[in-house]
């Protein structure tokens, strides 16, 4: 069945039989949606969609559990803050691929871009729902720009690297669409995009560490340094690498017939190779953590209960997935590189947490707890980019080569 | 910026100091150790099934070597020892249109038919007469006079870049070789060690039922 | 004490060791050195009774629901905070004076002379003037909440109730004192506990009224360094802590905390590009030459 769904996408047949619905009729693909997976999608998105409703119609009171002396929550932590450096898997394989010239990693080149794409876009989205006016937006770039601002320079850089990740996926929705000249000029462009968005991903990945360096008083000193602009810019590569050993063996099994059988792509090769750059990495984060904790002189609160959660955060989510990583690339177990790249995402996912929510406000003594409408919307907005994922990779090529324009890209 | 100055000045930048060297002594030997060579994960040794230089291998263990303006196609060292000698070969037409990853000829080994698939795109010129009236001799030579066809290519460059060759074309028949290796039974362990090859071919000596899905699954690039 | 020669010139080489050592400790507390015209507060707190007019005035000023709980004194019992309906409150200090009588403190924005919240704005809703105050323009504002996160006095109030919702806090009568009126609040204390001037002035007269009472005051200025120095300044005879004033400010204003970060946008964009494409021409050339030299290396063309 696959098979069948495959060729007519390539092969002519109606367009949208061909393009949209995988080759079945109507009928055929809407019944192909019903599976449990599915499912539990449209369980979530049931309860979300009308709450990010609600959330706009009564107010984020109504619908959140922010306060005065919290005034980010979930949304900004996990949506905007972890969004953004879990998308970073476009930036770095993508500098890998074209300006190290490591082409061994190009299959997996397209999903990174893919996953950074709707990653950022999903954290735009998170973002309009956290924001009171949203619909201002703009402002900054065009009415009254706030230059001396941290946001300023995050506003502009997301914008632009939106549009960049845009740009840089594009060949394979023109691929997708038949469009030859666009496609041809986009590939002429390729290195200079790519430089653009590795500049602006340096920038703003490190940006979002710069939030926090006017908080000295509310962020606990085990986490907060003059350096964390550096921890976030180096922890959002190792995130890149986490996600993209993630995404890519989860892709792989998810989309196995979507795979072109004429060319082979040896994954488990793929995934070592990225075990070693990510054990190195992690390793050389770990000792600029270190760094900061030396630069802070706090030794007297790693004996704190606070000393405890830092030092499970270093050593379990820092230093032993790269420990990992480079015994599975001694060891050549795919297998294991894919637990350390868990570890890694679930690490820079609690790094996030910990500077902007849980170390955030330490010694306050109302302590801020996500509310049943946020968790809901966030894990909506996960669903959908997920949902959006799906759709995309079972009909263009991103993980199979359109059969026009094999090696073109 | 921090409440306590724990540490005099001068400790606090010695430690720093003493913290940098330290990494930079503990990278030389995690370096070392992330990149060296992996262990090898499997019981046949490496470079038990060879390729030569300048010959580019296909997923379905079929093998392209550019020549002139055409393009020599034949099944390389691991698929013939895993087969075994071949009883028959069913060449196409000349003439006859081949893609990349597609069927391009049918072998006959132990009574079975297999399909292998064409490692390059465009149309047969020429087959291998020889092999032909004796099938059998094209394991002894499988990169030289085991030569099945020959294939006037259609987009070569395109084509080439799906192909392995040279380093990574070892790497793929060690990989092969290990996924071999876990159907290895202790006895046939040794003797493949020993450098020997069942005379019926591997596959047969693996799984006598079964051999022909085993040996499928290989020449289909799985 | 009594005030003869001798105790005066023992206070003024005090006064003027401890001006010097004041000045080596401003080297690395830096303060900001406020606008010429920038007017300011000063709290003196030993004078305030706690009859919260101020609250009061406030309220009629900015059209406010009043305050809480007017002339009912049981609102001092916990620690008590602005609102977007109240911009000021005041709070009852833990510790009795020295002559044991209560302390109160009235608390809002501190108008700080380089403002996190106003350098952290990306719409420039929250702005310096030269005057003093730290205004908000509730028409730029989209609501990213980032001045709640970076004021360190926690002092910008959300309207998280409301559908369409804005920041609210003391404005320190802007449009009044563009009219060349006093802020509501220091007009109506009975006290005089609130006094409205040119800040450098306040400053002369605070330092005046501790070196003159040695005795009485606790030998600081809340607000000359704190953030960097601020507009409202306290004076006090009892510790600034226990007067729910936040401790632990930085000494040196907070948006040079972000300094560093923000300057290197510029070397990044300028630097990037061509390390980049410089590594990118590296790799291409070795591979150019791999390939030139032919060992069957083939794992694709490099783009």
């Amino acid at each position: 069945m696959s098979e069948q769904a495959l060729k007519p996408a390539f092969w002519g047949g109606p367009w949208m039989r061909a393009n949209l619905f995988l080759g079945m009729t109507f009928r055929e693909y809407a019944r192909s949606l019903v599976t449990p997976a599915n499912a539990v999608a449209a369980a979530i998105l049931l309860a979300g969609l009308p709450t990010i409703a609600y959330r706009f119609w009564k107010g984020l009171g109504a619908t959140t559990n922010l306060s005065q002396t919290n005034a980010w929550g979930i949304w900004v932590a996990f949506d905007v803050v972890c969004g953004v450096a879990l998308a970073a898997g476009g930036y770095t394989v993508a500098c890998a691929v074209y300006v190290f010239g490591q082409k061994a990693y190009r299959p997996i080149l397209r999903p990174a871009i893919l996953t950074g794409f709707l990653g950022y876009a999903l954290v735009l989205f998170g973002l309009i729902v956290d924001l009171g006016q949203p619909w201002r937006l703009p402002y900054q770039f065009f009415l009254t720009p706030g230059t001396t601002a941290v946001m300023y320079e995050v506003g502009w850089c997301v914008f632009l690297y939106l549009m960049v990740l845009g740009l840089e996926f594009a060949p394979a929705a023109l691929e997708w669409l038949g469009l030859v000249k666009l496609r041809r000029l986009l590939g002429s462009l390729t290195i200079g995009i790519i430089v653009l968005g590795v500049t602006l991903s340096t920038l703003h990945q490190s940006s979002l560490g710069a939030f926090f360096l006017m908080t000295p008083g509310k962020l606990h000193p085990l986490w907060y340094s003059p350096f964390l602009p550096i921890f976030f810019f180096i922890s959002s590569i190792t995130a890149g690498i986490g996600m993209v050993v993630v995404e890519s063996a989860l892709s792989h099994r998810a989309f196995h017939d979507r795979l072109d059988p004429a060319a082979p792509v040896d994954l488990d090769r793929i995934t070592l190779g990225l075990a070693k750059g990510g054990a190195i990495v992690l390793f050389a984060y770990f000792f600029v953590r270190l760094q900061g904790l030396v630069s802070s002189g706090r030794f007297d609160l790693l004996a704190t209960g606070w000393g405890a959660w830092y030092l499970f955060e270093m050593l379990g989510f820092i230093l032993l997935p790269s420990f990992l990583f480079a015994f599975a690339a001694r060891r050549s177990s795919a297998k294991l590189a894919r637990i350390a790249g868990v570890l890694t995402v679930l690490g820079v996912i609690l790094n996030r947490f910990n500077v902007s929510l849980i170390a955030f406000n330490w010694n306050v003594p109302d302590r801020y707890v996500p509310s049943a409408g946020e968790i809901i919307t966030s894990l909506t907005i996960v669903t959908i980019g997920v949902l959006i994922f799906r759709w995309i990779v079972n009909r263009m090529p991103v993980v199979h080569e359109h059969p026009d324009w094999r090696g073109a890209h | 910026m921090n409440g306590t100055e724990l540490l005099s000045p001068y400790t606090a930048k010695t430690l720093e100091y003493v913290l940098a060297v330290s990494y930079l002594l503990l990278f030389i030997p995690f370096w070392r150790f992330v990149q060296g060579e992996a262990v090898p994960a499997h019981a046949l040794g490496f470079g038990w099934f060879q390729v030569p230089n300048g010959v580019h291998l296909h997923a379905g263990h079929a093998w392209a070597r550019p020549e002139g303006g055409a393009v020599e196609v034949g099944l390389d060292d691991f698929a013939h020892k895993l087969v075994g000698p071949l009883e028959k070969v069913r060449f196409p037409e000349i003439g006859a249109p081949v893609r990349q990853g597609q069927k391009a000829f049918t072998i006959v080994a132990g009574g079975q038919p297999l399909d292998v698939l064409s490692p390059v795109d465009g149309h047969v010129v020429e087959v291998n007469e020889a092999v032909r009236l004796h099938p059998a001799d094209a394991l002894r030579d499988p990169y030289g006079a085991g030569w099945l066809m020959k294939v006037e290519p259609r987009w070569l460059t395109g084509n080439l870049k799906n192909l392995f060759s040279g380093e990574a074309a070892r790497r793929f028949l060690d990989a092969a070789a290990g996924r071999l290796a876990q159907h290895l039974t202790p006895q046939l362990g040794v003797v493949l060690q020993d450098g020997g090859t069942p005379v019926h071919g591997i596959a047969r000596a693996l799984d006598e039922d079964h051999w022909d899905e085993l040996a499928r699954r290989f020449l289909e690039g799985k | 004490m009594d005030l003869n020669r001798r105790t005066l010139f023992k206070l003024a080489a005090a006064a003027g060791t401890a001006g010097v050592a004041g000045a080596a400790a401003k080297a690395r507390a830096s303060a900001v050195p406020a606008a010429r015209g920038a007017r300011g507060v000063l709290v003196d707190t030993t004078r305030c009774v706690g009859c919260r007019a101020c609250e009061a005035a406030c309220a009629e000023a900015n059209a406010l629901a009043g305050p809480e709980k007017p002339g009912d004194d049981t609102v001092f019992a916990s620690k008590r905070s602005t609102s977007p309906t109240a911009y000021t409150v005041v709070q009852k200090g833990s510790l009795k004076s020295p002559a044991g009588e209560d302390r109160f403190a009235k608390t809002q924005c501190m108008h700080c002379v380089q403002p996190a919240c106003a350098s952290g704005c990306v719409v420039r809703a929250l702005e310096k003037t030269a005057e003093g105050p730290v205004v908000y323009h509730k028409d730029r504002c989209l609501g990213c909440r980032y001045c709640m996160i970076a004021c360190p006095f926690g002092v910008p109030k959300y309207e998280f109730s409301k559908a369409a919702p804005l920041v609210r806090k003391c404005t320190f009568c802007a449009e009044r004192q563009a009219k060349g009126l006093a802020p509501a609040c220091t007009e109506v204390c009975p006290s005089g506990a609130l006094e409205f001037g040119m800040r450098a002035d306040l400053l002369e007269e605070a330092k005046t009224r501790i070196y003159a009472n040695p005795g009485k005051y606790v030998h600081k200025i809340y607000g000359e360094d704190e953030a960097g120095g601020t507009s409202w300044l306290y004076i006090s005879d009892v510790p600034f802590e226990s007067l729910r004033l936040p401790s632990g400010i930085e000494r040196k204003s907070y948006p040079e905390l972000a300094d560093g970060a923000l300057s290197a946008v510029p070397f990044v964009i300028t630097l990037w590009p061509p390390l980049l494409m410089g590594m990118y021409t590296f790799s291409k050339r070795r591979d150019e030459v791999a390939a030139k030299e032919g060992d069957g290396r083939q794992e694709g063309r490099h783009v």
